[in-house]
């Protein structure tokens, strides 16, 4: 017999009584009076920052207003009809492995959602065959549009597709530890830093 | 890699031994505990989704079955390869066999309890691979070869000037250098370095889903997402209770973990892997290892419904006070106390035994484990199969006959009032009441009975 059958013969050997399965959507959750308020100070304690476009403001202006010194190293943009930064076409002939990322100093990407009770953003980008960009970029930009923020995380699964190659990721703020002596330090493995752009 | 001859309290009167360490120890771990509370407080639906959580994992083990099949179908379809492992043994020799195939030299991992339960790293390094825990935490300690003594915050033990010397070992940092920033950054950079040559990535598994048959993982440090979107071959390995029924019970359990391990929303990352990198290999290796066992007793199944979040830990008094280095299971603390010896009760007796019953681990589970209860019968347990010592065992039939003789126990009270106060301090010195610089207590005059019995006449009249 194989380990597989095996395993599943004792646990049916060992099954407890049947208990039913809660309605996770009958209790009411938590709800903000101004969830972008909410989105906005959470994600600065996180090592984020959140921002808004002005009207005829584009989102690579943004990303520069934030971080004056954008530009010096290279930046790749993946949003469409965007032409600053190196493109998604650019990117896809140039990039032979997810290594390939590993310069980038910053990476724009598209965010499908925004969670206000954790300022986490959803990220899944059709297409993007390169998962590894989102984690060896130094600085990443989730651009979401400003609607598209939900309360809580039920809410949020609610409505996220899995798009990536079977890949998709709540991001919240930027990455970081408190392994020593718990102290936070912003900027462990992934990048050091996270901006949300809400269009 | 660890140590089953440890005895709790032996252990940790040793660690005791240094008292502003230990005092530094029970208030680092503490305040995460506080940060927790603050998390806890801030969601009016706290204790709802507490007992949401409870009921679907209590409603999953009643299907393990069904749900662990729906989930390897699913994986299967997605273009994953999915194992079963019946032990720690057959779980090392399949990555091996993975690892061996594809001429593997570097493996990157990310903070697996599992592995560190079967012993993967010395099994994997005594075959030729490079294993390199790239989880902050897990990384100091393999570089010091110890284990973890926390199972969220693996080094919470050690102090920053023992991690900076330690890193002017092997990483050549500046010497006297200990600042967390510094050292965190030199790490980081040190990690990349592997994480780019790496020819494998490993993770742990922190929820499955039979739905979608995809695997969850959280970590603040994105090392996971590095160690597997890199490499071409990617390996997660998870126990069988990691099932939940749906994506969508996600939306309850990504609330509850973070919020209860560190006192944070969320961790950075929560990413959901249904399929390799594109031209890469996908495994899952779902491993048993004494669970479906634990699964047939009525007595300690919940203990199954565990997401290692660690919060038992840090609001244990025990645990904060003796470290994690005490425990003789690889899982510390409240949680491992009853999974230790479950899994053998003759190694890990003394674990059950390290435990006030004070109850405040099962008040923060999120999953709501009845821990202090497991323990109160992981020790009932450990007597029955003589694991306890003969001295504890003896007391312990002693004071069960006392209590079931009210009138024996009357007397022997006050033959004990009578006679505490006469007997000279030297011949104390050795008792339990001395051993720790404490004074004998001054006795009462009357038995607790008697100030009860008073009491209740006096409300009388």
């Amino acid at each position: 017999m194989s380990s597989r059958e095996q395993i599943l013969n004792t646990i049916r050997a060992n099954r407890p009584a049947p208990v039913e399965l809660p309605d996770i959507h009958a209790p009411v959750f938590v709800h903000y009076d101004d969830p972008h308020q909410q989105f906005s100070t959470l994600v600065e304690t996180l090592g984020g920052c959140a921002v808004y476009v002005n009207e005829g403001q584009s989102v690579l202006d943004a990303v520069k207003a934030h971080w004056p010194d954008a530009g010096q190293g290279r930046i790749v943009n993946l949003l469409e009809g965007n032409n600053a930064g190196q493109s998604h076409t650019e990117l896809q002939a140039q990039s032979q492995s997810p290594h390939d990322h590993q310069n980038v100093d910053i990476a724009i990407v598209a965010g499908q959602l925004a969670v206000a009770e954790n300022a986490s953003v959803w990220v899944s980008n059709a297409n993007l065959d390169c998962r590894s960009l989102y984690f060896l970029c130094q600085r990443l930009v989730m651009v979401v549009p400003r609607e598209r923020m939900v309360h809580t995380m039920r809410d949020a699964y609610a409505q996220i597709k899995i798009e990536e190659r079977g890949f998709g990721s709540f991001i919240a703020g930027s990455s970081r530890t408190a392994d020593i002596e718990q102290s936070l330090v912003m900027g462990a493995h992934g990048a050091m830093a996270a901006l949300v752009v809400f269009v | 890699m660890h140590d089953d001859d440890i005895k709790h309290p032996q252990a940790a009167a040793e660690f005791l031994q240094d008292r502003p360490h230990a005092r530094w120890h029970d208030s680092a771990v503490w305040w995460v505990r506080k940060k927790r509370d603050a998390q806890a407080e801030k969601l009016p639906e706290w204790e709802q989704l507490r007992a949401l959580a409870d009921q679907i994992k209590a409603h999953t083990l009643s299907r393990l079955d069904e749900y662990l099949a729906e989930f390897a179908n699913k994986a299967k379809s997605n273009g994953v390869t999915v194992h079963f492992a019946q032990d720690a043994q057959e779980h090392n020799t399949i990555v091996h066999g993975i690892l061996a195939a594809a001429h593997v030299k570097k493996l990157v991992k990310s903070k697996s309890m599992l592995t560190e339960e079967c012993g993967l790293n010395p099994y994997l390094e005594a075959r030729g691979i490079e294993v390199i825990d790239t989880d902050l935490g897990e990384r100091i300690v393999q570089l010091r070869h110890e284990r973890p003594s926390h199972i969220v915050m693996p080094a919470i033990h050690l102090k920053k000037e023992q991690i900076g010397e330690l890193f002017e070992k092997e990483m050549g940092t500046e010497h006297g250098n200990s600042d967390p920033t510094y050292l965190t950054h030199a790490a980081r950079a040190n990690l990349r370095e592997h994480f780019l040559t790496a020819d494998a990535g490993m993770t742990g598994v922190n929820f499955a889903i039979a739905e979608t048959g995809g695997v969850v993982v959280c970590t603040n440090e994105g090392n996971a997402d590095l160690g597997v979107s890199l490499p071409p071959i990617h390996i997660s390995s998870m126990g069988i209770e990691k099932i939940i029924p749906k994506m969508e019970h996600l939306g309850i359990f990504t609330r509850l973990l973070a919020r209860s391990a560190i006192g944070s929303p969320i961790t950075t990352y929560t990413s959901h892997f249904h399929q390799a990198r594109q031209g890469g290999e996908m495994h899952i290796v779902i491993v048993d290892n004494g669970r479906s066992a634990i699964l047939g007793s009525s007595e300690f199944r919940k203990s199954l419904q565990c997401i290692r979040c660690g919060a038992c830990m840090n609001t244990c008094p025990v645990y904060r006070r003796s470290s994690g280095m005490s425990y003789s299971y690889i899982i510390p603390g409240p949680i491992g106390s009853t999974l230790g010896p479950s899994r053998d009760i003759k190694k890990h007796a003394s674990m059950a035994f390290a435990c006030t019953t004070c109850g405040s681990c099962s008040n923060v589970c999120p999953v709501k484990i009845n821990l202090h209860e497991q323990l109160v019968g992981q020790r009932a347990k450990a007597f029955d199969a003589n694991a306890v010592p003969r001295l504890k065992k003896w007391a312990i039939q002693t004071a069960g006959f006392m209590m079931k003789h009210p009138a024996l126990f009357d007397f022997a009270g006050k033959v004990q009032r009578t006679i505490i106060p006469i007997v000279p301090e030297a011949l104390l010195k050795n008792s339990a009441w001395h051993k720790y610089g404490r004074a004998t207590p001054d006795m009462p005059k009357d038995s607790f009975k008697d100030i009860m019995r008073k009491r209740v006449q006096g409300d009388k009249k």
